[in-house]
């Protein structure tokens, strides 16, 4: 038992000690510099809370805060049911079922900037020539330019390129499920639609949480599409809470009053993700 | 047990420390008796010049090393280093606002008794030096290249239009009326990158509110509600003289469609103009400040410091670093720098002689030229977005509240 024991903790330490160093310790630093006024350079002083203060009074910062959250909420969504549908579809007795499956996967390799890049291409140059020639009047100009539209096609860069992800989870929970089952409900003369809402959909309820979390959390953090699409504008229309903390954090010069938002975005993920764990287990042990 | 952990530490303890050996050494590592330095540039636009400039000092010094680096997002980059205490040896930077928080930083060399400084235009001095402010003395770097805000033609459709360079706003107007008319596009616009709305902006703004606007408004003698007013007007009338996609077209594509003859003007600095020629070599463009009021005489044209030498303080190799400014200080070089990349030279007695420029000389010979407004506003309010969502919902008044209230907000941070 005790050699056990050193195993373990010849492997947990290293990994321990490489997250402190690259992740609680900087997030320890951030949250130290956010009482002070630091301006990621140079001498600095404590300030108290001043900076959390001026976050709550800041417009830009709640305008942020609306757009993220729009965003991650319909993209969430969005993600969930395509990669469930795909997911099913893959698993069904389908030729080239293996190939695929690799295929689907590939926009999750790809890097999320250069599919911006390659579609912010689209977005400039292909969408308005079709749009044009076939008299569609929204079409004909850069949704990208238009701030009531441009939010969509960061949702559907992101919703496009995260699908990838949570279709393999869905997989992984689609597999765990037993034929006998759907054998069983067929011979008891249930449907298609029976069938996924009383076995399919239950018995892939953790893996359903796990993407919902894993899902929100990672747009509610949206960055580098909007930083290959639109760079925040036009405007301010797109401009997501971490690329306000980036930019206003290293190129404003507001380092510690970012760290101050940023402090505070932490708390608000982590919030958001325990009230979601909670909400979706309770549904998953009522079944 | 606890030696294990310890043993496992430690392995660890020195990996980190090869590796940090290995990093240090890639700054300014002096392999087989050369000193690498590293030039730090913000332009994509200049890389193949500095590379040519590069390998003719390489030549004439074959001990020094010099590898550069122009990343995109150069100024965020630059300041993150600056967080980590990293700085590159040698910087070619913009005379902006981020030259001024590295010089109030004093990490920068100080130039105060350079040689060098005798053969640089003093009043581009000046223009950086207000930069830095007056807490901290010295010069932090020295002016090379000098740019200009300018309204780009295109000759070709100016003759057969029939218009001539405006003199005054109305004229201005006239001119855009009558290629509307004819069914061109009066003025490129390119606005899906926020950035390309200031040069418009700078122009009207410089002419209309100032030169110390930033000045006055820092000691609460105005405000933008008051000085801006003419300004935000005009940049709705000139809006309207733009294409129907306005807000789609980013800079690299309108540079091409400009190229390709689509707009009869562009409102941007000289550095489109080897863009512009790049992917249209026979065109032939020309330029003029734009005319903001009515009265020529006030008219001036918006120059500011679009490239300054400056090193770090820290260099291990000053001596190496500033031979290279030297080197690039010197007359051939700093012309071959201004014919190449179609700007304006900092050092006296270099002049750009390219007919494009034809429209602007005068306000180089006769000092009609006022500096950018935007290099002295705050760095964190983000004024082009805001400027850019103007653009969009057209609302001026809150706009100008706005702009009077986040430059407050960043002040007080």
């Amino acid at each position: 038992m005790k050699k056990k024991n050193s195993v373990y903790m010849l492997i947990a330490i290293p990994a321990f000690i490489l997250f402190f160093i690259f992740h609680t310790y900087p997030t320890l630093q951030g949250i130290f510099y956010s009482f002070t006024d630091w301006k990621g350079y140079g001498d600095w002083s404590f300030v108290g809370i001043k900076n959390y203060l001026n976050v709550f009074k800041d417009e830009r910062a709640l305008d942020a805060y609306g757009f993220t959250f729009k965003f991650a909420i319909i993209s969430t969504i969005l993600v969930n049911i395509f990669s469930l549908l795909v997911a099913m579809g893959l698993n069904g007795k389908i030729k080239f079922q293996k190939t695929l499956r690799a295929i689907y996967f590939l926009p999750y390799i790809l890097s999320i900037l250069i599919v911006g890049f390659i579609f912010n291409f689209i977005f400039t140059h292909f969408l308005p020539g079709i749009g044009e020639s076939l008299g569609i009047e929204f079409l004909s100009k850069n949704i990208l330019g238009d701030p009531k539209l441009a939010w969509l096609g960061i949702v559907l860069v992101a919703v496009w390129q995260s699908v990838a992800f949570n279709t393999i989870l869905y997989l992984a929970g689609l597999v765990t499920i037993s034929e006998d089952i759907y054998e069983a409900a067929s011979i008891d003369g249930a449907g298609v639609w029976t069938k996924f809402w009383k076995i399919t959909f239950p018995l892939i309820a953790p893996f359903f949480t796990i993407n919902m979390v894993l899902a929100m959390k990672g747009f509610l953090m949206v960055f580098d599409q909007i930083v290959a699409l639109t760079g925040g504008g036009p405007g301010k229309s797109t401009e997501s809470i971490s690329l306000l903390i980036y930019r206003g954090g290293f190129e404003g010069g507001e380092f510690a009053y970012q760290s101050a938002n940023a402090v505070i975005y932490f708390i608000v993920i982590v919030v958001i993700s325990i009230i979601q764990l909670k909400f979706l287990e309770k549904r998953e042990v009522e079944n | 047990m606890l030696k294990k952990v310890t043993a496992s530490i430690l392995s660890l303890a020195l990996g980190t420390t090869i590796l940090a050996g290995c990093g240090g050494n890639e700054g300014g590592g002096a392999e087989d008796g050369k000193v690498t330095l590293e030039l730090f540039s913000n332009k994509a636009e200049s890389i193949d010049t500095y590379k040519g400039i590069i390998a003719e000092f390489e030549e004439q010094n074959p001990d020094i090393k010099i590898k550069l680096d122009a990343p995109p997002e150069a100024e965020t980059v630059l300041k993150t280093r600056l967080t980590k205490n990293d700085l590159p040896d040698i910087m070619s930077i913009g005379g902006n606002a981020t030259y001024g928080e590295l010089g109030r930083a004093g990490v920068l060399h100080d130039f105060t008794d350079s040689e060098l400084l005798k053969s640089i235009q003093p009043s581009y001095v000046d223009m950086i030096g207000r930069l830095v402010g007056t807490e901290e003395e010295g010069v932090f770097g020295l002016p090379y290249a000098t740019n200009a805000n300018t309204v780009i033609y295109n000759k070709q459709k100016f003759e057969e239009l029939g218009l001539e360079v405006p003199k005054t706003w109305d004229e201005f107007i006239a001119i855009l009326d009558k290629a509307k008319a004819a069914g061109e596009i009066p003025i490129y616009f390119t606005l899906k990158d926020a950035w390309t709305g200031m040069i418009s902006w700078n122009s009207l703004g410089a002419n209309i509110a100032g030169e110390d606007f930033a000045e006055k408004k820092t000691a609460g003698d105005t405000t933008f509600v008051k000085s801006y007013d003419e300004v935000a007007d005009k940049m709705l009338t000139l809006t309207e003289y733009g294409h129907k996609d306005n807000m789609g077209v980013a800079y690299g594509d309108g540079n091409n469609a400009f190229a390709s003859g689509k707009g009869v003007m562009y409102i941007q600095g000289n550095w489109a103009i080897p863009e512009i020629v790049k992917a249209s070599p026979d065109i032939e463009l020309g330029t003029f400040a734009m005319p903001v009021t009515n009265d020529p005489a006030q008219n001036k044209l918006v120059s500011g410091v679009d490239v300054l030498l400056t090193m770090s303080e820290e260099t291990d190799h000053k001596e190496e670093a500033m031979k290279f400014i030297e080197f690039m200080m010197n007359k051939d070089t700093s012309k071959r720098y201004i014919d190449e990349q179609k700007a304006f030279s900092a050092i006296e007695e270099v002049f750009q002689e390219d007919p494009v420029f034809e429209g602007i000389k005068t306000n180089f010979e006769t000092g009609a030229i006022t500096s950018f407004p935007d290099h002295y506003y705050p760095a964190g309010m983000g004024a082009e977005n805001l400027v850019q969502e103007f653009l969009i919902e057209k609302k001026k008044e809150p706009f100008l509240k706005k702009l009077d209230s986040e430059w407050e907000k960043v002040q007080n941070r």
